[in-house]
């Protein structure tokens, strides 16, 4: 697994609030991913919230959660654990890391855990 | 309980016209066949604004059907009435000195004041406070002031309340039609009558109303309430979705399955009621101290593995036209019509007569926080009400159909719930609520002149 990794954005590339979707053809996942920056740190679920079909990469982010554009269901996004109804299933986490300026993706690897 | 009539009380046809007769074409009566297509589930917006339908729905949907007036317990002795409408036709409903339950039209005959102000109370008799003509418990003109001032052909007896057609009570549900040739009350329930015992039947002793009538005015044409008890659960996770989320332990809303329960939904072709249900074990609406009290060994034996597992879970039901209830938590409504654009709620909680004092108050507390006139869920419903209602007198908007298509060809016997089933998230009972609302509109009513 830690030799699935990709370097997805430059520091600086995701604004603040903002996120970006990396398409499941690269990453090789079973889902888009959504690396997220909020207040100075980077974040990644899965891109297609678990309540409907929405991307949560477009969605609000805000105070450590990403708010559903569709439904308003909203998830954490360390942890992936959903928050708000209509949505009722946590979403899956992924490692996301900044080194030296890089922003690298481990699909698979859950937050929190070192790759 | 059949309407015992006296000779000095009369029915709507047997008033004294003289030689009143209405012009032909003072109701114009519409044709809505075309405005409700539930092959489809398809359905005109017209039929929640237009002044001339409404007015049609009063004289062929409200005053030809069954119409919930309220519970037994209402009424404990001789002299105990309540007041209430049936369509927007004032009520009085009394316990005369027989012990019979009557219901009269709430207009004096004299110059068409109400007798009686009163929700509710205990009297000896009903005074009009315009000139005073008095009538007693059950509905006979007992004094006339003056009386010596009418000719010899006046005759009290003829101008006693008027009196509904037929009365019944289903469990304690009392229910009224001016209609005389409307099926008996246990027939008109049809297949409802299953679903409504979940409620209705689970303490032998019966059911008591506990605590007061609450009654609140909501902008919103009274089918979109009474179309939502029958047919929708869809709304629920998302508009519920801040009172789920409160309610739950964690805060963060039921549990997956819970969420996504499985479920079924009744309706009745014949009656036009509906009612749905989850069918999951732990999707239960009610106060923790009322779960406690139940002995669920004893109402499967009771009542049956299926009803416990069902209707007994949580749900919500109509009877056609305007009468839901939710079955688990005891709370009872009738939609009252109050102009195309408006209604008035009115809701009772109904428990079972064996629980304490103690059990009782906690649903009672349950039910106003929930689905009391500011409860959580309640608002939600009124607000979806009353903004569909708030646009839907705009003319484009108003041309627009409205999507009834959930679940079309769901419909079947499923063989463990009776009658005819779907899905818990379906329009079936939608479809068919319009079905039969646009049937009674398109059929004279018992009123009706032959040709007219």
């Amino acid at each position: 697994m830690s030799e699935n990794k990709f370097v997805v954005a430059q520091d600086g590339d995701i604004e603040d609030g903002e996120a970006i979707k990396i398409d499941r053809a690269i990453t090789g996942a079973d889902d888009d991913i959504a690396v997220f920056f909020d207040n100075g740190e980077y974040f990644a679920l899965n891109d297609t919230c678990s309540h409907a079909t929405a991307s949560l990469s477009e969605g609000w982010i805000e105070n450590g959660e990403v708010e559903c554009p569709m439904h308003s269901g909203r998830f954490c996004l360390a942890s992936g654990e959903v928050l708000s109804m209509p949505a009722s299933e946590n979403m899956r986490t992924h490692r996301v890391v900044l080194e030296n300026g890089d922003v690298i993706l481990y699909p698979g690897v859950p937050a929190g855990v070192k790759a | 309980m059949a309407a015992k009539r006296l000779p000095s009380t009369g029915s709507v046809a047997e008033t004294p016209k003289g030689a009143l007769h209405r012009p032909t074409g003072i109701h114009h009566n519409f044709e809505v066949a075309g405005m409700v297509d539930s092959t489809s589930g398809l359905v005109d917006r017209a039929i929640f604004t237009d002044e001339g339908l409404y007015q049609q729905e009063l004289r062929r949907v409200f005053a030809p059907s069954w119409l919930f007036l309220g519970h037994v317990d209402q009424l404990k002795k001789t002299g105990d009435f309540f007041t209430t409408f049936m369509g927007e036709d004032p009520i009085i409903v009394s316990k005369g000195k027989d012990g019979e339950i009557r219901a009269f039209l709430n207009s004096c005959r004299h110059r068409g004041a109400r007798v009686c102000r009163a929700d509710y109370g205990t009297t000896k008799n009903f005074t009009c406070t315009y000139h005073g003509w008095t009538y007693d418990l059950e509905g006979k003109l007992s004094n006339v002031p003056n009386v010596a001032g009418y000719d010899e052909n006046f005759d009290t007896a003829d101008w006693g309340l008027v009196e509904v057609a037929q009365i019944d009570n289903y469990k304690g549900l009392i229910f009224a039609t001016w209609n005389p040739s409307a099926p008996e009350l246990p027939d008109a329930l049809g297949g409802a009558k299953y679903y409504m015992d979940a409620f209705l039947d689970k303490d032998p002793e019966g059911t008591v109303v506990v605590g007061g009538i609450m009654k609140w005015e909501l902008d919103g044409n009274w089918k979109l309430a009474a179309e939502q008890f029958a047919t929708d659960w869809y709304h629920v996770n998302m508009s519920h979705a801040s009172a789920l989320m409160v309610l739950s332990p964690t805060g963060k809303g039921p549990k997956s399955e819970i969420a996504n329960t499985p479920g079924r939904q009744f309706h009745d072709e014949q009656g036009g009621h509906g009612a749905g249900f989850p069918t999951h074990p732990k999707s239960r609406f009610d106060a923790q101290k009322v779960h406690e009290h139940y002995d669920y060994g004893f109402l499967r034996e009771r009542l049956g593995d299926a009803t416990v597992e069902g209707p007994m879970t949580t749900g919500h039901g109509t009877i056609f036209p305007n009468f839901s209830y939710l079955p688990i938590n005891g709370s009872i409504r009738i939609w009252h019509p109050k102009g195309p654009n408006k209604m008035e709620v009115w809701a009772w909680t109904i428990l079972d007569k064996s629980m304490s004092p103690e059990v009782r108050e906690a649903q009672r507390l349950y039910n106003l926080r929930t689905f009391g006139p500011s409860g959580i869920f309640e608002s939600d419903d009124g607000e979806n009400w009353s903004e569909v209602q708030s646009i839907s007198n705009g003319f484009v908007t108003n041309s627009v159909a409205l999507n009834l298509q959930m679940g079309i060809g769901s419909e079947r016997e499923d063989g463990v719930y009776p009658g005819t089933t779907s899905e818990l998230y379906s329009d079936a009972a939608g479809r068919n609520f319009y079905r039969k609302w646009a049937q009674l509109m398109d059929t004279p009513a018992w009123h009706e002149e032959p040709n007219e």
